[in-house]
């Protein structure tokens, strides 16, 4: 098993309740998320929210984010302030993008928001994404020009660029084919590793591919008798020991999980 | 090709669609000139006072005011509709772009009397007729525009952290100038069509309108037919210059009409 140690709280949801009208979505979402720290490795955190279809995780996506703002209840960076739009990169699940700029300008747009980039270490930036992401040859090209996975990575490169700790990924599996899902897993796992901090937030109904990349998996569901989903179960894969094993498809415990998820949502 | 031609949503490639579109206006000539009778002019007849009114110098001197009167008050009413449709998102002007909007309910001749009273000459009640006529339209395809915006738009910019102002400058101002072209190539045909109307009203500058009041005075319906021709040919070039020019400013909205 990998020696690791959760260090601090990332990120603090509390009492999260969500209601339209007489409609309640969300019900006492409370999870936190925390620093796992890796001994001799420089890795981020991946979580999976992951809940049916309809059950209210693009309303919980959309209030992590700070696009929505739940009925009641808080969502708290690590160092204690309110969550709110901008403080997370967000990765839609079409990967929308301004179809009226180009890919470099898109990205240079997001960069000159992150502060933490000067005005000349921009273009070496994109250039080295874009290089990592084999974005190059299509850097002057228009969204309407690019594939779907191609838009996926610029969508990435975009966020990475802010240079927010947390992405949020709203669906990032749903309907690829098996070719493609395996290159999104394996960018999804790279840009976990681009930096200690960097916590990965996965919204998905897909068990198997979202346990196969997380360190952690929260269960939204509904609890008989009550209305409104809730986190119904947290997995902590690293404390089962198959959490960023390259094989853990393969392993019985992983099939456990999956086979008790299904089972629970 | 018979099937497809009238089958709903048939596919034709361009030769053919060129081809119907011959000989529909072919036979629309050929059912013109049967159908014509002393009053009404043949097509020939059309075409030569045609030719005839295309070397004359009257013609060209009055389409030139005609053209730059057009262009004028298309000019302004740009200012204007793009002035009140960007800050439409701001609850200040919203109150007035919608009431604007909403004036396109009221007729030019009821308002006449009130602008003569309002402006210093004919030039001026003409200008500010036509833009007082096609402003309400302009305002109401933008309007339209900004309000079928795709949310997701403005959420991408939250996440990327835009402050408000930048976000009307990248999604609306940035993001939908392709469509102000477009809007100003359909609503081009209002003004086109609302200057030979104006015109009337102060006929000693000239203009196309003036000259289809002077031919329908005499009923030289040829002349009237022939002018007609000429603002038709007018129209459909502008058209064709706008449509380009939208696609040489802004290439991309050529790929999303190819996807």
């Amino acid at each position: 098993m990998t020696n690791y140690t959760k260090k601090d709280v990332l990120l603090k949801v509390e009492q999260v309740s969500l209601a339209y009208g007489d409609k309640q979505i969300l019900r006492d979402v409370n999870f936190e998320i925390r620093d796992i720290v890796r001994t001799g490795v420089q890795q981020g955190q991946v979580v999976s929210l992951i809940g049916r279809s309809g059950i209210g995780k693009t309303q919980l996506f959309k209030i992590l984010s700070g696009l929505n703002q739940p009925t009641s209840g808080k969502v708290k960076l690590g160092n204690g302030s309110l969550i709110k739009a901008g403080d997370m990169g967000v990765v839609f699940q079409n990967y929308y993008l301004f179809e009226w700029r180009t890919i470099y300008q898109s990205l240079e747009m997001s960069a000159k928001k992150n502060p933490a980039l000067k005005e000349s270490q921009i273009k070496n930036e994109i250039n080295k994404y874009a290089d990592d992401f084999q974005l190059t040859e299509h850097l002057s090209k228009y969204p309407q020009q690019l594939s779907g996975g191609q838009r996926q990575r610029v969508s990435i490169i975009q966020q990475l660029l802010k240079g927010s700790s947390f992405i949020l990924f709203d669906e990032p599996f749903s309907g690829l084919d098996i070719i493609v899902l395996e290159k999104v897993v394996n960018l999804i796992h790279q840009v976990s590793l681009s930096d200690e901090l960097k916590t990965l937030i996965i919204v998905s109904h897909d068990i198997e591919t979202s346990l196969s990349l997380s360190d952690t998996v929260f269960i939204l569901a509904n609890e008989d008798g009550k209305s409104g989903a809730t986190i119904k179960k947290e997995i902590d894969l690293c404390a089962e020991g198959i959490a960023w094993n390259p094989d853990i498809k393969h392993l019985a415990a992983f099939k456990e999980i999956v086979a008790e998820i299904k089972g629970s949502i | 090709m018979l099937k497809q031609i009238f089958a709903p949503f048939g596919r034709t490639n361009k030769q053919i669609f060129i081809g119907l579109a011959i000989s529909q206006a072919i036979l629309a000539l050929v059912l013109w000139h049967i159908g014509s009778n002393g009053l009404i002019p043949k097509p020939l007849n059309v075409v030569n006072a045609f030719i005839n009114l295309l070397t004359s110098k009257n013609l060209i001197d009055n389409l030139l005011i005609s053209f730059m009167l057009t262009l004028k008050a298309m000019g302004i009413s740009i200012l204007i509709t793009l002035f009140l449709a960007y800050l439409s998102v701001i609850p200040f002007f919203k109150t007035i772009a919608l009431f604007v909007v909403k004036c396109r309910y009221l007729t030019l001749t009821g308002l006449i009397f009130i602008f003569t009273l309002l402006t210093k000459d004919g030039s001026a009640l003409k200008l500010s007729l036509l833009i007082f006529g096609i402003v309400p339209f302009f305002v109401t395809s933008f309007l339209s525009v900004i309000l079928t915006i795709d949310s997701q738009q403005f959420e991408i910019c939250e996440t990327l952290g835009f402050s408000k102002w930048e976000t009307l400058y990248e999604v609306i101002i940035v993001g939908k100038a392709d469509q102000v072209v477009e809007i100003i190539r359909q609503n081009m045909a209002i003004a086109w069509l609302m200057i030979t109307m104006v015109e009337g009203l102060s006929m000693s500058e000239g203009g196309l309108g003036t000259m289809l009041i002077k031919f329908n005075k005499y009923n030289d319906i040829t002349n009237v037919l022939a002018v007609q021709l000429m603002i038709f040919i007018i129209g459909l070039l502008l058209d064709l210059i706008l449509g380009n020019l939208k696609y040489w400013l802004f290439p991309y909205s050529k790929l999303q009409i190819q996807q």
